[in-house]
């Protein structure tokens, strides 16, 4: 029965193809389906978007194993303590209630391309007309020498959301006056640029209000550079003093490997032993069911048409976020929120015949530094020669006046009550 | 908690707005193409017409005081990275489109 409305609405498209008709897919009786992987920015921006937007015309489904979802973004805020845990969890049921969206709270397990369906861990399969993938990041356990997957709760990394973003809060609570935090930074690209220096500054806040004065916090990065670097370090400096120290590779000569079992990190310059706690943000790529599905060549991440969003592997997959390379755009959730829009619309376009507009995107990332004191970065992007390329870009500056940086934590807690609206209203 | 205000402040510098640009400009606007780009606002702005913290509502205002306010931004006359970078690549027709979808919409309470 699925194979015989799969084929007829196959035929409709046709059929509208060669009559140039305006709505292929709603000329037969079935709805055109939208598979979407994953319920974080990308994936329930995009399955909201093209559920309201459509008005009942397109099925969407929406494959998300967790019952609620915990922002990465404003985690920092979390571990800082400006935020409380549920003020970061996310339910799904107004996508339900509001746009009609199923959801499927399952597990994606295999995307049958050659069929157009998805495989649920429930054994369930998913036909698709459409399909997003946003499934977000998975780690590389590999890339830290003695780290692995075993060891995440002894050296946690926070990177995704939920139990190890409590782990974080929780290590560092406990940390003493006169310990060490040992943060290993990831290498690009990986989700969130500004995200781990953010944490730091966390970090130090926490430790201070504690009058923990004697804490360190030492990041050993293996990047020359890092994102807002100059504001950063910085405001460190104003804020922190000496708490905060970054080392880039040609000071620490390499992370040589971490022991969870004495919390102890070697560099080829230095042995950091009885770390009061180890923060290890590794190496990250697409998660695994966009690179299990072919989606991922090279390299780990999903390569798209930039005026689409489309994957370049498969003309009926989008995928989205941080999974994908997006030219210019840095893997947040603004980024993922914003490529949605787009896919929706080319979507809905394919689908329905709903009118299409050019592509553009844009981006905003803020950095909580101390209370009352966050920068921000920021752009928009426009395809140019196949990539997603900035068209104008900002970024705050060391010295700025109190108020603008007042300003802009105002700005960024009515950026994060926006987009969570606008992916789960 | 982030302060929720029905009663917007963002536009009580408007009329200064409007003197820069030079009087009120034309509301009609494309709202299909209007709808389309005010995604990219509700990134940030909330669609039920609050006041969320440092963000604005921006719903159900006079389409000339819009294209007004967009347009002291576009030109970088009045503050904001974010703002003068997403309207700076903003057309005159694209202004109009948004201004008169935004107008359409009424605040829910």
């Amino acid at each position: 029965m699925k194979i015989h409305r799969r084929s007829f609405v196959m035929t409709g498209l046709t059929a509208a193809g060669t009559l140039g008709l305006g709505a292929p897919a709603v000329l037969g009786q079935a709805k055109p389906r939208v598979v979407v992987i994953g319920g974080g920015a990308g994936g329930a921006t995009a399955a909201r978007y093209i559920a309201k937007d459509s008005q009942g015309a397109i099925a969407v489904t929406l494959v998300e194993e967790n019952e609620t979802y915990q922002t990465c973004f404003h985690s920092n805020l979390f571990v800082g303590g400006f935020k409380t845990y549920e003020e970061i969890s996310h339910r799904y049921d107004a996508l339900t209630k509001n746009h009609g969206i199923t959801l499927a709270r399952a597990r994606a397990t295999q995307i049958d391309r050659d069929k157009k369906e998805v495989v649920l861990s429930t054994g369930q399969r998913l036909p698709y007309d459409r399909l997003v993938v946003s499934p977000g990041i998975d780690l590389k356990y590999d890339s830290v020498p003695g780290w692995s997957k075993e060891v995440e709760e002894q050296m946690p990394h926070g990177w995704k959301p939920g139990r190890q973003t409590q782990l974080i809060k929780q290590r560092l609570d406990a940390v003493p006056n006169g310990g060490t935090i040992v943060m290993i930074a990831p290498p690009n690209p990986y989700r969130c640029p500004p995200g781990p220096y953010e944490r730091a500054s966390m970090f130090a806040h926490v430790l201070q209000q504690a009058g923990k004065k004697d804490a360190k916090v030492i990041i050993l990065d293996p990047k020359e550079s890092f994102s807002k670097q100059g504001v950063f370090q910085a405001d460190w400096e104003k804020r922190y003093g000496s708490m905060i120290e970054w080392l880039g590779p040609k000071v620490h000569d390499g992370i040589k490997s971490v022991d969870p079992k004495t919390n102890t990190v070697v560099t080829g310059f230095e042995t950091y032993k009885d770390c009061a706690f180890v923060n290890v943000i590794p190496a990250q790529m697409a998660g695994e069911i966009a690179r299990s599905a072919g989606l991922a060549p090279a390299g780990g991440y999903c390569a798209i048409d930039a005026a689409t969003m489309k994957s370049t592997a498969d003309p009926n997959i989008f995928v989205l976020g941080d999974a994908c390379i997006a030219g210019d755009m840095p893997k947040s959730a603004f980024s993922a929120n914003s490529q949605a829009k787009v896919a929706a619309m080319t979507i809905r376009g394919e689908l329905t015949s709903a009118r299409t507009f050019p592509a553009r995107y844009v981006n905003t990332c803020w950095s909580l530094v101390a209370p009352d004191d966050t920068i921000k970065v920021g752009g928009r992007y426009e395809p140019k020669d196949g990539k997603i390329a900035a068209t104008e870009t900002f970024v705050s500056k060391p010295g700025e006046s109190a108020e603008l940086r007042k300003e802009n934590q105002a700005e960024n807690m009515g950026w994060y009550a926006g987009i969570t609206a606008d992916m789960f209203s | 908690m982030p302060s929720a205000s029905p009663v917007p402040t963002w536009f009580g510098s408007v009329a200064t707005a409007l003197a820069l640009s030079g009087g009120p400009a034309s509301a009609a606007g494309d709202k299909a193409l209007g709808e389309y780009l005010s995604s990219e606002c509700s990134s940030c702005h909330q669609s039920s017409g609050r006041q969320v913290g440092g963000i604005p509502a921006i719903i159900g205002h006079p389409a000339d005081q819009f294209v007004a306010l967009m347009i002291t931004y576009r030109d970088k006359q009045r503050d904001n990275q974010v703002m003068q970078t997403i309207a700076g690549r903003l057309s005159q027709e694209e202004i109009e489109a948004l201004a008169a979808y935004y107008e359409s919409l009424k605040p829910s309470r």
